[in-house]
């Protein structure tokens, strides 16, 4: 029954979230289930191999790419996600398809930054401290810069994975940082292990979106923190219009032109017309058991950071 | 479909739950300023996610054994989803949890000031992830306003006993200054563990987004001492005796900060002049309400003998 579904996606757009809720418990009865790619149709084993090809691809001017298709924009985007997180001293963060480590660094700075705030009040705030107890404090500082904060970066490729720490040691971040190779789908942890879940830019590459977002479930602390930042429907008409133009006109030209690779790009501008909208993927992340979830639109839409507690 | 009618089902069994707290509160009337405010901050949470919620929750309060799933109300779907599938009696609700985070993160508020800190401090002696402090606004007005709302409600139990203890003829009834004095007394000593922390609080609650919460909050604290202290005035009195109130509190709660005698004796002995002021005005607004009736009175009598000396009066 699904696989005979499956090719009408494409023409039923709009009904898409029916469609899936009809597929989702026939999923394991079928030998080999077909999904998306772009806006091709192929087999599950093939997305996942053509997911890892076009990120293996670019892993390289990744970073670049970034900055030139979105003007820069994504950098404030992130910044964005980190000050919704506002992690408290002692966070431990695990960033899934984070492999070029822009969560991570960013997460580090932040922490850093508080820290260097609380001590400075703490300082303020015992007035005659003794230059033994103030060299002390710094020497605390020296030794755990971030505290017991600590991020785990995992990735189901190992180029972008590279890159990522290539970067680290050229930025110059060790403490607190590790890199681990794994499937969203099957994370390699125990359960109720981290207090931030952070997945920037990569859900929309998972197969299995509903599994990828069980397992966060798992994962995550009671208490504990979901954070999405995704591609996600323009709202405004006119500027949708405009944002369709420029992702299908110019982004793979771009692609072409600084990355030479135009199909990796064509279906990054594909998927994320394939990623549900805003409030399916929300129910979505309500189903996988998460509470208190809800969303802050950025650019209009463009992207959307979703948050979601697991209690 | 069979996991759609799960979590359908889940979402009305949910609602069903919400809608029981608005009947207790009816029922048990002690606890009807805490529920009141708790059941209030709800529908104003409602009218923000979902417009057409109250509906839905009247619909299923008149339905409450047809938990079909083909019940399930038009409309946005509520953001919230039980875990197990099932309610049971014991399930805690999203909200009392928040409510249990902030009472456990106030014990670090001396330390952290009202502050995510604190909350995240709370959330850990509750056993959960310090991430859980995103759950409330960074500014911290949620703890305050959680604070401010706990301890109206000690007011009214305390304010409460001191009434039945009246009735039962185990006390005096307390003249109204003296009681006034007390009841304020009361209310401003929750605030002493804080006390340092206490102007932060005061100036994130001034902030736009929190003035109605907070004022809403007062004007509920406020109705419930007058309501104590015997109040039953339904003309313009009504507003005059609240605002004079109203502005002795918060004028005392800025000398209380400013205070350093030892157990705030100046405090206690300004709020005491403030009552008695009060009083004193509201004597002499009744002396110059019978003196001005006494001179209309005189003026129209004076009218009218001139109107009859000087010809004027048609009633002969």
């Amino acid at each position: 029954m699904a696989a005979g579904l499956c090719p009408c996606w494409a023409l039923l757009g709009g009904r898409r979230g029916a469609l899936r809720a009809l597929v989702r418990p026939a999923r394991g009865l079928a030998a080999a289930k077909e999904t998306h790619f772009g806006f091709q149709t192929v087999s599950e084993e093939e997305k996942g191999e053509k997911v890892y090809q076009v990120f293996e691809n670019v892993a390289k001017k990744y970073d670049l790419m970034n900055d030139s298709m979105s003007l820069g924009i994504h950098r404030l985007w992130k910044d964005i996600l980190m000050h919704k997180m506002n992690p408290s001293p002692g966070t431990l963060l695990l960033d899934v398809a984070g492999g070029t480590g822009d969560i991570a660094f960013r997460f580090i700075n932040y922490v850093r930054s508080i820290r260097e705030r609380q001590l400075q009040r703490k300082l303020k705030h015992h007035q005659n401290l003794s230059w033994q107890e103030i060299a002390d404090s710094y020497q605390e500082e020296a030794v755990k810069p971030l505290g017991d904060s600590q991020v785990v970066v995992c990735d189901i490729n190992k180029e972008m994975l590279k890159v990522g720490r290539q970067k680290a040691q050229h930025l110059g971040y060790s403490e607190g940082l590790s890199w681990v190779v794994g499937n969203a789908e099957e994370l390699p942890f125990d359960d109720n292990k981290f207090d931030v879940y952070t997945i920037a830019f990569g859900i929309r590459n998972v197969t299995h979106i509903d599994l990828a977002l069980q397992e966060a479930y798992r994962v995550l602390k009671p208490g504990g923190r979901f954070l999405c930042l995704e591609f996600s429907q323009v709202n405004n008409p006119l500027l949708s219009r405009l944002y369709d133009l420029y992702s299908f006109q110019i982004i793979p030209v771009l692609g072409e032109i600084i990355a030479g690779d135009w199909k990796s790009y064509q279906y990054l501008v594909e998927s994320i017309r394939r990623f549900p909208p805003q409030e399916e993927f929300k129910a979505m992340i309500e189903d996988a058991g998460f509470l208190k979830v809800d969303y802050q639109n950025l650019t209009s839409g463009i992207v959307a950071i979703h948050s979601g507690f697991k209690l | 479909m069979a996991a759609a009618a799960a979590g359908s089902l889940r979402r009305a069994g949910w609602r069903l739950w919400r809608g029981r707290p608005v009947v207790r509160c009816q029922l048990y009337p002690p606890q009807r300023a805490f529920h009141a405010s708790a059941v209030l901050r709800r529908v104003l949470d409602e009218h923000k996610k979902e417009p057409s919620a109250s509906s839905s929750q009247q619909q299923f309060d008149s339905h409450p054994t047809d938990h079909q799933p083909e019940q399930e109300p038009q409309g946005p779907r509520p953001s919230y989803t039980g875990q197990g599938g099932q309610e049971s009696e014991d399930y805690e609700s999203e909200e009392q949890l928040q409510h249990r985070i902030l009472t456990a993160a106030l014990e670090f508020v001396p330390e952290h000031g009202w502050t995510a800190e604190a909350i995240a401090e709370g959330a850990k002696t509750l056993g959960l992830s310090v991430a859980a402090a995103g759950m409330f606004h960074s500014d911290g007005s949620e703890l305050i306003l959680h604070f401010v709302s706990q301890c109206n409600t000690k007011l009214a139990e305390l304010l409460e006993q001191e009434q039945k203890l009246v009735q039962l003829g185990e006390t005096e009834k307390k003249a109204t200054d003296q009681f006034l004095r007390d009841a304020l007394e009361a209310r401003l000593r929750m605030l002493i563990p804080y006390i340092e922390k206490w102007p932060q609080a005061l100036s994130i609650l001034l902030l736009p987004h929190n003035i109605p919460s907070g004022f809403n909050l007062l004007t509920s604290m406020i109705d419930d001492i007058w309501h104590y202290a015997g109040d039953q005035s339904t003309d313009f009195n009504w507003y005059t005796r609240r605002a004079v109130l109203t502005g002795i509190y918060n004028t005392t709660e800025l000398v209380m900060m400013q205070d350093s005698s030892p157990d705030f004796e100046e405090t206690w002995r300004f709020l005491e002049n403030r009552v008695a002021d009060a009083m004193n005005m509201g004597n002499t607004a009744k002396q110059v309400q019978s003196t001005g009736e006494a001179l209309v009175q005189g003026l129209m009598g004076a009218a009218v003998t001139i109107k009859n000396l000087t010809g004027l009066n048609q009633r002969r």
